[in-house]
């Protein structure tokens, strides 16, 4: 059965994933951070907050507003961009070299990076290999828009 | 030879007698076992993490309780363990805690023992059979990996510098450097390969990185060079990283490019924590860290504006080398320029020194480069 994007229930499959490709994710290392996702759907936004620790997804929740004190940062963008991201990782097993993270993010152009302190910023280049993994897992799921 | 021993052991004869007359009789001393030292029971917090050096922070094992100048130990005694009369005086530069220490420290070498990768066998080399870029894009790919070798050695060596001067008690400090100096060595050979690989061979070395880089071996004290090489040089290395990974011509870059960056925002987190924990501990050390800045942003700045970097990054950004490649390539390069300048002041400011700006010469640069990026039409 198709999972929904946005939901928390696609972020809890994707930690189940997570959880499922263990070896992989302790190879890559801890991954101490905890961040936003927002994904703007016709003209409001649905926020997710994603706490990592160790090697898991330890928590995830669907939040009214996300505080960008309480976050190390926040990933959002338009839902149709998400959709462009997950399908493309669908299609190829991981993100092609036009739709990872940091290239959507890069100057904020499709997907932006905002937040509050920058030492929470450079947490997304810390754990970057891992982060995009996580979100690749997307190719393991069936998901519906 | 430096250091010669104080005796000749080979002939003192006291020492050789009580040598064979162990063996002869099996007598022991066992003194060492009297040592009046504290006795814990350390626990992992978190199991699934492993046993920490956070795990370790008690009573005199601890970190915590450091004093801001140790005078107490001078040798390789590990922290907490008895020092018997004897021992030599290891001569260590740096003894005072808010020279090196920084919040946190105890994690980022954790974070870097369990992030380690391996150039060698993590990289999907195998992806790049087949792979031809055109004779441009190419050259500018290996530039800019020739340029990055050329980076990675002196920021192998110059951590690697300091580690027999840092004060043994400071062992979570010198862990997390010796994971650096392996960090960037890995990175020095990650770039060597891909510039190999491209078909090019190596470019050229280029003497402005090398002045500049130079000024980070050199650096006069612990504190001078954190500022230099984690907050100031790695500060626009990891925004270089991640506008390479934007770049990147084929995934084998990119990963390459994701897995450098991880390291690289490492080094500048703990530079960050250390530059805090200097201003709080120690506030009269902040005209010097201005001091440190003023030279530190001068060849951050020439460094930066390489012809050797620069015009890789045009090329990469643009396409090639006709009219409208390079229009495009100035342009995407001059955005990411202006980036690198306004994330190093970000950092600054939360950091405790926002007054930074109004006395930095880069930040004037930066001023000037944004008002002659709008004029030209870029949007930032």
């Amino acid at each position: 059965m198709a999972i929904s994007f946005p939901s928390t229930e696609y972020f809890e499959a994707l930690k189940a994933q997570m959880a499922a490709n263990e070896e992989k994710f302790r190879r890559l290392g801890f991954i101490d951070t905890t961040f936003g996702v927002s994904v703007g759907v016709n003209g409001k936004a649905r926020n997710f907050v994603l706490e990592f620790e160790v090697f898991d997804l330890k928590n995830v929740s669907e939040v009214p507003a996300i505080d960008l004190k309480k976050v190390d940062f926040q990933i959002e963008g338009d839902s149709r961009v998400w959709r462009e991201m997950i399908e493309n990782i669908r299609r190829n097993g991981e993100a092609d070299s036009a739709h990872d993270i940091n290239t959507l993010a890069h100057f904020g152009e499709r997907l932006k990076i905002v937040y509050d302190d920058p030492d929470g910023h450079d947490k997304l280049y810390r754990f970057m290999q891992s982060i995009q993994e996580f979100f690749d897992l997307s190719s393991k799921l069936e998901v519906s828009f | 030879m430096a250091y010669l021993s104080t005796t000749n052991f080979t002939e003192d004869k006291a020492f050789i007698d009580k040598w064979l007359y162990t063996i002869r009789t099996g007598e022991m001393d066992l003194s060492w076992m009297k040592s009046a030292t504290e006795k814990i029971s350390p626990e992992e917090a978190n199991p699934r993490r492993g046993l920490t050096y956070r795990d370790l922070n008690l009573g005199t094992y601890g970190y915590t309780d450091i004093p801001e100048k140790v005078r107490a130990n001078r040798s390789y005694a590990p922290r907490g363990a008895e020092i018997p009369d004897g021992v030599p005086d290891a001569q260590p530069w740096v003894s005072r805690k808010s020279e090196l220490w920084a919040f946190n420290t105890e994690s980022y070498y954790e974070e870097a023992v369990s992030r380690q990768w391996n150039a060698t066998t993590d990289i999907p080399w195998d992806r790049l059979e087949g792979v031809e870029l055109p004779e441009v894009t190419g050259k500018a790919l290996s530039q800019l990996m020739t340029f990055l070798t050329e980076v990675e050695m002196i920021a192998t060596d110059t951590p690697a510098m300091w580690l027999p001067r840092l004060n043994p008690d400071f062992i979570e400090v010198r862990s997390f450097i010796a994971a650096q100096a392996m960090d960037e060595a890995r990175h020095a050979e990650v770039f060597r390969k891909r510039a190999l690989t491209t078909g090019w061979g190596l470019m050229q070395a280029s003497p402005i990185n090398e002045m500049a880089l130079k000024h980070l071996r050199d650096a006069d004290s612990f504190s001078e060079m954190s500022v230099a090489l984690h907050l100031v040089a790695e500060g626009n290395v990891l925004t270089m990283f991640r506008f390479s990974e934007y770049l990147s011509p084929t995934d084998v870059d990119k990963k390459i490019f994701r897995l450098v960056m991880q390291d690289e925002a490492r080094h500048v987190g703990y530079g960050m924590q250390h530059f805090k924990y200097v201003l709080e501990h120690f506030p009269e050390k902040r005209e010097v860290l201005h001091a440190h800045l003023d030279e530190a942003e001068n060849i951050s700045f020439a460094g930066a504006a390489a012809t050797e970097l620069t015009e890789a990054f045009i090329i990469l950004a643009g396409g090639g080398l006709k009219k409208e490649n390079i229009e495009q390539g100035v342009r995407v390069t001059t955005q990411f320029n202006l980036k690198q300048m306004q994330e190093h002041f970000e950092r600054l400011d939360k950091c405790g020194m926002p007054e930074r700006k109004e006395r930095s010469k880069l930040y004037q640069m930066y001023e000037m480069g944004r008002a002659a990026a709008e004029n030209a039409g870029i949007k930032l």
